[in-house]
C-alpha cells in the first residue's frame, strides 16, 4: 500500500541535502552558478507527473531531507476520505496524490512538521505521528478508535 | 521593421551621441536606464530612436540606477541584447548589482561616462567611478574620443556575447571632454555594423521553457570560491577574444585598437602612462617636447583596464627609464590603483624602471600640455639621477603648497 | 491562460507540483504552502523572481534548486525590477519572433518577504507598479525579518517582541503601527490588489488566478505565519492562520482598480485579538498587567480597520 517507488523517478533521494553532492572543482561548476532544473526537454512540465519528469541532479527533488525528521506521519488508507487537505497545506510537497486520491507520504521530503495531521478532518485521523523508526504495520495496528467527541478540525 | 536612419560617411557627434548610435546599430533589445549627468543623452537618444521607430527595442526608464542595472539583469537573463549608461553617483548606486551581473555571466554593455564621486558633489570628469568598478568582474574598455566611444561600444557586444566570454563590458569615456565635445566620427553603415555585431545567441535563457534555469543561487563556503575562480578565469581568457574582435574591426574599418596603445615609444626614455582623454594631451606634449628639448618622451595608454594587460604593459614599457603613472581618482590613503598595477607589472621586468605616481585632474580639473611636459621633464631628471628625485606620489595641478608622499630609500 | 481547476480540493490536487520538496524552509513554514498554491494555479510558463529572504535562501542553495520554472534572485530589494526586466525582454522577443515558442503564454511573478516588500525593496516595487508591467508581486508577510533571526520590519505589528524591538521591563515590544501596504499598492492604481491567507485556500487560489489573468501590475499580500519567530508549534501553522483571519488581524479583501473594495471573507464568529495573541510567544509579555492595555489598543485598531473596510465596500470607494 505504501510502496511508493512507483511514484518516484530513478534518481530521487540521491543526495543528502547538505553533504551528499560531490564537491566539484572550479572548472566543473556551472557557468554563472546557473542551475538547470531538468535534463533534456522540459516543455510542458506542468502537465507531467513527477515520475514522468527527467529531473536534473541539481533539482532538490533528487535530494532528501529525511534526516531532519524525528517523528513521522503515518497514513491510514482505510480511514482517508481523500479530502486533500493534507495535499494543499503540506509545506514540503510531500503528499503524494494522484487522480484525486491520497496515496501516501514522500518520506524523502517530509520534515515531520505534523501540519498534515492537524488538518486531517477524519475521525479518527487518517494521518498520525509516530516515532521515526516505528514499524508501519505496528503503527497501523495501534491506530486509535473513533472518538465520540472529536473536536471539529479546521475546515477547508 | 525599424525605420531607416540616414547617416553620412562623416558625422559630427559628441561621445554620448556616438555611443547611442552604436546601441541603435547593435539593435539592442532592451535599455533599462536612469538618467544622470553627463551620460543622460545616451539613454535619452535610445528612447528617442524607439519613440520614432528607428529601433524595435524597448526603453524602460526606472526609478534609480540600482533598478536600471537590476532590470538589465532580468532582461539579459531572458536572452536578448541589453545595454544602458550611467555615471558617478549612479554608478555607485549600481555597484551592488554590477557584481551580480558579472557573477551571473550576463553580457550587458554599460556605457560609463566618467565623473567624479561626491563628496563634495561634482559633475565633471574624473575616474573615481571607473575605479569603483575595477573589482566588479566587468571587462572595462577606455575610449579617448567620440569615435572610439562608438567603435568600442560595437566591439563590446561582440566580446560580451562571445560564448567563451559571457561577461558584461563597460565602455568608459570621460565626462564632458568626450561626452559633450562634438568631433568628427566616421560611422559604419547600419548593414556593416549589424553584420559585425551579429545576433545574440542566448545562453541559459530564462524564456526557453524547455530548459528552466535558476539564476542567483546561494553559494556558501563549499562553492563560492570555485565560482569566483571560474569567473576570474573567464575574464583572463577574454584577452584573446578581445584581440580577435579588435583585429576583425580593423579589417572592417581600418581603425586599429590594442589593449595597450603605445605612442612614440620606439625610443622613449620617459613615459606618461594614462587613461582616457589625458592620453591625447600627453601625446601632444610628448611630440612638442621632443621637438623643443630632445627629451625622448612617449605615451602608453590603457585601452582595456580590465582584464588588466599585465604582459602588454610590461612589454610596452620594457625600455623606459622613468615612468609617470597618472591616477585620476583620489586614492584615499594609498598610492593609486593604476600606479600599483603598473608598478607590479614592471617589478617583474628586467629593467625595473623608476615609477612615480601622479594624482591629477580630480573633479574635471584640466590636465594641460604644459603640465604633461613638466612631468616628462621631471622623469628625465629621475632617469639622469638613477633614482626618483621627487616625492614618489605627487599631486599635479593642485593649488596650495606642494603635496606629495614617500621618497626613494637611498640609505 | 491555462487555468487549473480550483472547484474543489480534489480537482486542485490533480496538479503536478512545480515547486519541489527538499528545500530548507523550516518545518511547518507557510511560505511554501503559499508558493505551491500559486504555482499550482496555472499551467502557464512562469518566470519567477525572488527577493533575498527565507524563500530565496531556502530554495536555491547551490547545487540544488527547488524551482521547476525559470527563476532569478539578484538582491534583497529588486525582484520586482528583475522580473519586469524579463517581462520587457519577453515583449521584445515576442514582437521580433525570437522566442522558442512564440505563442506560449508566460506569467511573471515576484516574491518578497515583508522586509523586502515593506522596507528595503519598497522603492523598486513602487517603481515597477507605477510602470505598469504585466506581473504579479506576492508578499509573504510573516511580519519580521525571519531569515536573519527575527528583526522588526515595518510590517511587524504593535506589541510584538523582535530582536530589534525587544520587550522587557521598559518596553512592550514594537511601538509603531504596521504599514498599510495594501492601501499603498492600491493607491498606485494597480488593477488588482488583495490580502489573502493560506487557510482560505480557495479564496487565495481565486485571488492568485485573478492576479495572473489581470493585465498589468498586481499585488497580493499573503499572511505567512512563522512558527520560528512568532513562536508557535509548527503543526499549528494553519490553526494560527485561522486565528489571524478570524480575529480580523488579517482581513481578507481585494481592491480592484484602486477603488472597488470587496471583502472576501467574513468570519462567522469573530474571535478577539487577545485570543489570537495568546497563541503566540511573541505576544506573551502583553499578558503581564502593565502591558495589557496594548492588547486593548490593538483590538481598537483592528475594529476600526474592519469598520473602515466594510464602509469602503459598501460605498464602493
Amino acid at each position: 500500500m505504501q510502496d511508493l517507488k512507483l511514484l518516484a523517478n530513478d534518481n530521487r533521494g540521491r543526495s543528502q541535502l547538505e553533504a551528499g553532492f560531490d564537491l566539484l572543482g572550479w572548472d566543473e561548476v556551472t557557468q554563472g552558478s546557473v542551475l538547470p532544473s531538468f535534463d533534456g526537454d522540459a516543455t510542458g512540465i506542468a502537465n507531467m507527473k513527477a515520475e514522468e519528469r527527467t529531473y536534473s541532479g541539481y533539482n532538490s527533488y533528487t535530494a532528501t531531507v529525511a534526516s531532519w525528521r524525528v517523528i513521522k506521519p503515518v497514513f491510514n488508507r482505510d480511514i482517508c476520505i481523500d479530502c486533500q487537505n493534507c495535499w494543499v497545506w503540506c509545506p514540503d510537497s510531500s503528499i503524494l496524490s494522484r487522480d484525486k486520491q491520497m496515496l501516501g507520504i514522500d518520506y524523502d521530503h517530509c520534515k515531520g512538521c505534523e501540519v498534515c495531521v492537524e488538518v486531517c478532518p477524519t475521525n479518527p485521523k487518517s494521518l498520525l505521528m509516530f516515532n521515526e523508526h516505528a514499524d508501519l504495520e505496528e503503527s497501523l495496528a495501534s491506530w486509535p478508535e473513533k472518538k465520540k467527541k472529536e473536536k471539529k478540525s479546521e475546515e477547508a | 521593421m525599424a525605420v531607416k536612419f540616414d547617416l553620412n560617411e562623416r558625422e559630427v557627434w559628441d561621445g554620448n551621441y556616438a555611443a547611442s548610435q552604436a546601441l541603435r546599430q547593435a539593435d539592442v533589445d532592451v535599455v533599462v536606464a536612469y538618467p544622470i549627468t553627463p551620460s543622460t543623452p545616451i539613454v535619452e537618444n535610445y528612447g528617442s530612436y524607439v519613440g520614432n521607430g528607428y529601433i524595435d527595442g524597448e526603453f524602460v526608464m526606472v526609478e534609480s540606477e540600482h533598478a536600471a542595472m537590476s532590470g538589465c539583469i532580468g532582461a539579459s537573463a531572458s536572452g536578448g541584447r541589453v545595454s544602458t549608461a550611467t555615471s558617478s553617483q549612479g554608478f555607485a548606486l549600481m555597484a551592488e548589482v554590477l557584481y551580480q551581473a558579472s557573477g551571473m555571466r550576463l553580457p550587458i554593455v554599460l556605457n560609463v561616462v566618467n565623473r567624479a564621486l561626491a563628496s563634495p558633489l561634482n559633475v565633471r570628469g574624473d575616474h573615481a567611478d571607473m575605479y569603483l568598478g575595477r573589482d566588479s568582474g566587468w571587462i572595462q574598455f577606455g575610449a579617448f574620443n567620440a569615435q572610439e566611444a562608438y567603435d568600442l561600444a560595437l566591439c563590446a557586444f561582440r566580446v560580451a556575447e562571445n560564448h567563451s566570454v559571457r561577461l558584461p563590458v563597460m565602455v568608459h569615456q570621460d565626462g564632458f571632454i568626450t561626452s559633450h565635445t562634438a568631433q568628427n566620427v566616421y560611422p559604419l553603415t547600419d548593414e556593416a555594423a549589424k553584420k559585425f555585431v551579429g545576433e545574440i545567441v542566448p545562453v541559459d535563457d530564462m524564456l526557453d521553457f524547455s530548459r528552466p534555469v535558476t539564476y542567483g543561487a546561494q553559494t556558501e563556503e563549499d562553492w563560492h570560491f570555485e565560482h569566483k575562480a571560474k569567473q576570474h578565469k573567464a575574464i583572463m581568457d577574454s584577452r584573446s577574444v578581445i584581440d580577435d574582435v579588435f583585429t576583425e574591426f580593423k579589417e572592417l574599418t581600418g581603425r586599429e585598437y590594442k589593449r595597450v596603445e603605445s605612442y612614440d615609444m620606439e625610443d622613449a626614455d620617459v613615459v606618461i602612462i594614462g587613461l582616457g582623454t589625458t592620453v591625447e594631451t600627453a601625446r601632444v606634449a610628448a611630440r612638442e617636447l621632443r621637438a623643443e628639448t630632445g627629451i625622448k618622451a612617449g605615451v602608453v595608454a590603457i585601452r582595456c583596464f580590465r582584464p588588466f594587460p599585465y604582459d602588454e604593459v610590461r612589454e610596452a614599457l620594457k625600455n623606459a627609464k622613468s615612468i609617470a603613472v597618472t591616477d585620476r581618482s583620489s586614492p584615499g590613503g594609498a598610492m593609486g590603483a593604476f600606479y600599483n598595477e603598473v608598478s607590479a607589472a614592471m617589478y617583474t621586468s628586467k629593467n625595473r624602471p623608476l615609477v612615480t605616481g601622479f594624482v591629477y585632474g580630480l573633479g574635471g580639473r584640466d590636465f594641460s600640455i604644459e603640465e604633461a611636459k613638466r612631468i616628462f621633464t621631471e622623469q628625465q631628471a629621475h632617469a639622469d639621477a638613477g633614482y626618483i628625485t621627487t616625492d614618489i606620489q605627487q599631486f599635479s595641478g593642485l593649488r596650495g603648497p606642494k603635496l606629495g608622499f614617500f621618497q626613494t630609500d637611498r640609505s | 491562460m491555462a487555468i487549473t481547476s480550483i472547484k474543489n480540493l480534489k480537482e486542485f490536487s490533480t496538479n503536478n507540483d512545480r515547486f519541489e520538496g527538499a528545500h530548507t524552509l523550516c518545518p511547518g513554514c507557510a511560505h511554501s504552502m503559499i508558493v505551491r498554491e500559486l504555482m499550482n494555479c496555472t499551467d502557464d510558463n512562469l518566470v519567477v523572481a525572488a527577493n533575498t529572504g527565507c524563500l530565496e535562501v531556502s530554495t536555491a542553495v547551490y547545487p540544488f534548486t527547488s524551482w521547476d520554472t525559470s527563476w532569478i534572485h539578484i538582491g534583497f530589494e529588486n525582484a520586482a525590477t528583475a522580473v519586469t526586466g524579463a517581462e520587457v525582454m519577453h515583449k521584445v522577443r515576442k514582437k521580433k519572433g525570437r522566442l522558442k515558442d512564440n505563442d506560449a503564454p508566460v506569467k511573471f511573478v515576484a516574491f518578497g518577504g515583508d522586509g523586502s516588500t515593506f522596507d528595503i525593496g519598497f522603492q523598486w516595487l513602487s517603481g515597477a507598479m507605477e510602470r505598469g508591467h504585466d506581473f504579479t508581486y506576492i508578499c509573504l508577510d510573516n511580519e519580521n525579518y525571519a531569515n536573519t533571526g527575527g528583526q522588526r520590519s515595518s510590517a511587524t505589528p504593535v506589541g510584538a517582541t523582535t530582536s530589534t524591538s525587544v520587550a522587557g521591563t521598559h518596553s512592550y515590544g514594537k511601538k509603531e503601527k504596521k504599514k498599510d501596504i495594501v492601501s499603498i499598492m492600491a493607491a498606485h492604481g494597480a488593477p488588482y490588489v488583495a490580502q489573502l491567507a493560506p487557510n482560505k485556500w480557495k479564496i487565495m487560489a481565486k485571488g492568485f488566478q485573478k492576479a495572473l489573468e489581470t493585465e498589468g501590475p498586481c499585488f497580493i499580500n499573503t499572511v505567512s505565519p512563522c512558527c520560528t519567530e512568532w513562536k508557535f508549534d509548527p503543526k499549528d501553522t494553519i490553526g494560527i492562520t485561522d486565528l489571524s483571519t478570524d480575529s480580523l488581524m488579517f482581513p481578507i479583501y481585494e481592491i480592484i482598480d484602486g477603488h472597488e473594495l470587496n471583502i472576501l471573507y467574513r468570519p462567522k464568529n469573530v474571535i478577539s485579538v487577545e485570543e489570537y495573541m495568546a497563541s503566540q510567544g511573541r505576544y506573551k509579555h502583553l499578558f503581564k498587567p502593565q502591558y495589557r492595555h496594548i492588547i486593548e489598543q490593538v483590538q481598537k485598531d483592528v475594529d476600526a480597520k474592519w469598520d473602515l473596510l466594510q464602509r469602503r465596500e459598501e460605498a464602493r470607494i
